[in-house]
């Protein structure tokens, strides 16, 4: 008889998860990721809802990614009512989007990734010897926080991003302090890359069968918004589809469906956006590509928190381009009005953790149905294969270091866990 | 109190976890915690435990399993201050949004006939199991929402409720009235105010997301009736007044009450 090896509440991620492995005679039977966290039924109490409405409470899906809900769902609320938001529009949004990559990735690579490297529990008690790179964390964390702060009115839960565009527009001067800003936080991205070069990307999860899945951008530069799915099995297909090519399940031990893709577990997040789509990096993020390539596996998932750090230098620099692209329309018209039209919309875009679909069905002014797909729910599956494989590895060592071993695994796919518990198929 | 520090739990229930990322986002976090030592944080201390004794507990989310109905109860056992933070803890949260729905109605719509091995319930407000000392309100609270409440506590004080709507900040901003003059939904007029009228400084109508002013002054009947003049139905006012406030005793009959009166 073994007892289980449990972590009952898994620390320093987004939402309430816990690891129970057991074991037997023949070693780890049994990995489970345990969603324990209540569930709020998103789409179901947004139905028949206004859609101003049930736009104002998709966010509060994620406070970690709540711009990035916010985005996702305005863009298939518009495709469903048949609108197309001006280019310098969606360069905005791109702007807000960029601005809760960047503050996500600061704080998963600070604050929750990096306290296991440097042997702590808490990121806070890293500052007698870390100033430097809690400081850094703050200052990346408070550019992104910033962007969001003055374009969509806060850094968690905006209400400035509309159908048909925003209510009000940041002045010039901001616009130009958030560049001055960002350009002074651009050292300290690089910093980050040279830092999480070193740390160590653990052989035990090494997974050849890894497929990736990222969304493929738009205007042929690395980012956010496409009209299609990338597989790295080379296989393509339009956000429409993705319904039968992400299929869910429900598993007993979790509020949150298990996705699968061809029958298989997937992984989406910034390792699976280089996998796909490194080709379409440019400027400073590229050379830093090319240097430490060999860093982005796509065969490992302890790789996506190089992946962030190496998208923080990306992110940073592409935000510069787009307010100036921006200055240079300037002034803008921050809203059109929109027609209400039914329709079904899709969208799919790359939240910090990976691929987010929204579909959003509209009639008469309210929902008539939603499905929302987030990154975690997709990634559950493979993450347990990986915790799992840690497991066999260590199932003889002592249990404090398997938990500490699974945990910093689970977090290498930076999991929001609240964002997974709600998913549904009507 | 231990070696002059105070200790310190923050404790997430089922919610976005939106009120501790704003806690730890503030740069201010650093000079607070020499003052006190974190015995519970999962979000950012690993070694965490529930079952220490703290002088202060901030609950963050929305009480919706069975388990979580059990946690409060020790939480509250082992904690001098109880807080309530956030619009799930203080008021349920927009997950109530569906509570005029039944559970299993929304449990198969989600879920199926799928069964897991945890229990749900509807959500619903800390304070409906046990006795919470002081609230946060706002989705998220605000930065200084969080810096007055501590400061309060750390010189043995308490944090004073708000008593007046969004609309006084509104006026003090000089914004214009997103519901007169654009005609818009704004929950401005019965919502709690400190938030410094963030969304009407943006042109958007509030939806109430610090929830309804306390002590009988939010006067949900009043600002239906305009809404009515515009056009909305009871049931579309219900709704958007019920995001925030599903669990508020009064807004039902008040809204009945306006549309007894006919036009």
């Amino acid at each position: 008889m073994y007892i289980p090896i449990t972590v009952d509440h898994i620390a320093r991620v987004e939402g309430k998860g816990g690891i129970e492995i057991v074991m037997s005679d023949d070693g780890v039977k049994e990995v489970k990721l345990n969603i324990i966290e209540g569930p709020r039924f998103f789409e179901a109490i947004t139905i028949g809802k206004k859609l101003e409405e049930a736009l104002a409470v998709y966010p509060r899906i994620c406070s970690f990614c709540s711009a990035a809900h916010k985005l996702t769902a305005v863009e298939a609320a518009e495709k469903a009512v048949g609108f197309t938001p001006r280019e310098e529009i969606q360069d905005l949004r791109d702007i807000v989007y960029i601005g809760d990559m960047i503050e996500s990735h600061a704080l998963h690579l600070y604050l929750l990734v990096l306290p296991d490297y440097l042997g702590y529990s808490n990121p806070l008690s890293m500052l007698d010897r870390y100033r430097k790179e809690i400081e850094y964390a703050m200052a990346l964390k408070n550019i992104g926080a910033k962007i969001m702060d003055y374009l969509a009115s806060r850094p968690i839960h905006q209400e400035n991003a509309v159908i048909g565009g925003f209510g009000k527009l940041p002045t010039k001067a901001q616009f130009e302090e958030l560049k001055r800003e960002l350009k002074e936080a651009l050292p300290m991205a690089e910093y980050t890359v040279e830092l999480f070069s070193k740390l160590e990307q653990y052989k035990e999860v090494e997974d050849k069968e890894m497929v990736h899945m990222a969304v493929k951008p738009r205007n042929g530069v690395y980012g956010i918004f496409g009209d299609y799915v990338k597989v790295s099995d080379g296989f393509e297909f339009p956000v429409e589809d993705y319904q039968k090519h992400i299929v869910e399940r429900v598993v007993e031990h979790s509020f949150a469906k298990h996705s699968f893709y061809r029958g298989k577990p997937f992984m989406v997040g910034a390792i699976s956006r280089i996998v796909n789509n490194a080709h379409l990096l440019y400027g400073r993020a590229k050379e830093l590509y090319a240097q430490y390539k060999d860093l982005l596996r796509y065969d490992n998932c302890f790789a996506n928190n190089f992946a962030q750090a190496l998208e923080l230098v990306y992110f940073i620099e592409r935000a510069i381009d787009l307010i100036d692209d921006t200055l240079a329309k300037w002034p803008i018209k921050p809203r059109d009005e929109v027609e209400m039209k039914d329709g079904r919309g899709v969208s799919l875009t790359e939240a910090p953790r990976g691929i987010l679909a929204y579909t959003i069905e509209v009639r008469d002014g309210k929902v008539a149905y939603a499905d929302i797909i987030t990154p975690t729910a997709m990634n559950l599956a493979i993450m347990e294969r990986h915790v799992r494989m840690m497991a066999e590895k260590h199932y003889n060592d002592d249990p404090e270091k398997l938990k500490l071993l699974s945990e910093m695994t689970v977090r290498a796919y930076d999991p929001c866990i609240s964002c997974s518990v709600h998913v549904v198929k009507l | 109190m231990e070696n002059g520090k105070v200790r310190v739990g923050f404790y997430a229930l089922t919610s976005c976890y939106g009120c501790q990322l704003q806690f730890a986002m503030m740069d201010e976090i650093i000079q607070l915690l020499d003052k006190a030592s974190i015995e519970c944080w999962f979000m950012v201390e690993r070694d965490s435990d529930e079952d220490r004794e703290v002088d202060i507990a901030f609950i963050e989310g929305s009480i919706s399993t069975e388990e979580e109905a059990e946690l409060v109860k020790k939480i509250r056992e082992k904690a001098k201050i109880v807080v309530a933070v956030g619009a799930c803890a203080t008021q349920g949260g927009v997950q109530s949004w569906g509570n005029d729905r039944k559970l299993e109605e929304l449990w198969k719509t989600v879920y199926g006939d799928a069964k897991v091995k945890f229990q749900p319930k509807m959500a619903e407000p800390v304070e409906n199991y046990i006795k919470v000392d002081y609230r946060l309100y706002g989705c998220p609270p605000e930065k200084k929402d969080f810096l007055y409440a501590l400061g309060t506590f750390l010189v043995g004080s308490w944090p004073e409720d708000i008593d007046y709507p969004v609309c006084v900040e509104c006026r003090l901003k000089g914004y214009p009235c997103v519901l007169i003059e654009k005609g818009e939904p704004c929950l401005g007029p019965i919502t709690r105010a400190g938030c410094d009228a963030r969304c009407p400084g943006y042109g958007i109508a509030c939806i109430g997301c610090r929830g309804a002013i306390g002590y009988d002054v939010a006067w949900f009947d009043s600002l239906a009736r305009v809404f009515r003049e515009k056009g909305l139905t009871k049931e579309e006012i219900l709704e958007r007044m019920r995001i925030f406030n599903a669990h508020n005793p009064r807004l039902e009959e008040m809204i009945d009450k306006i549309f007894e009166e006919g036009e």
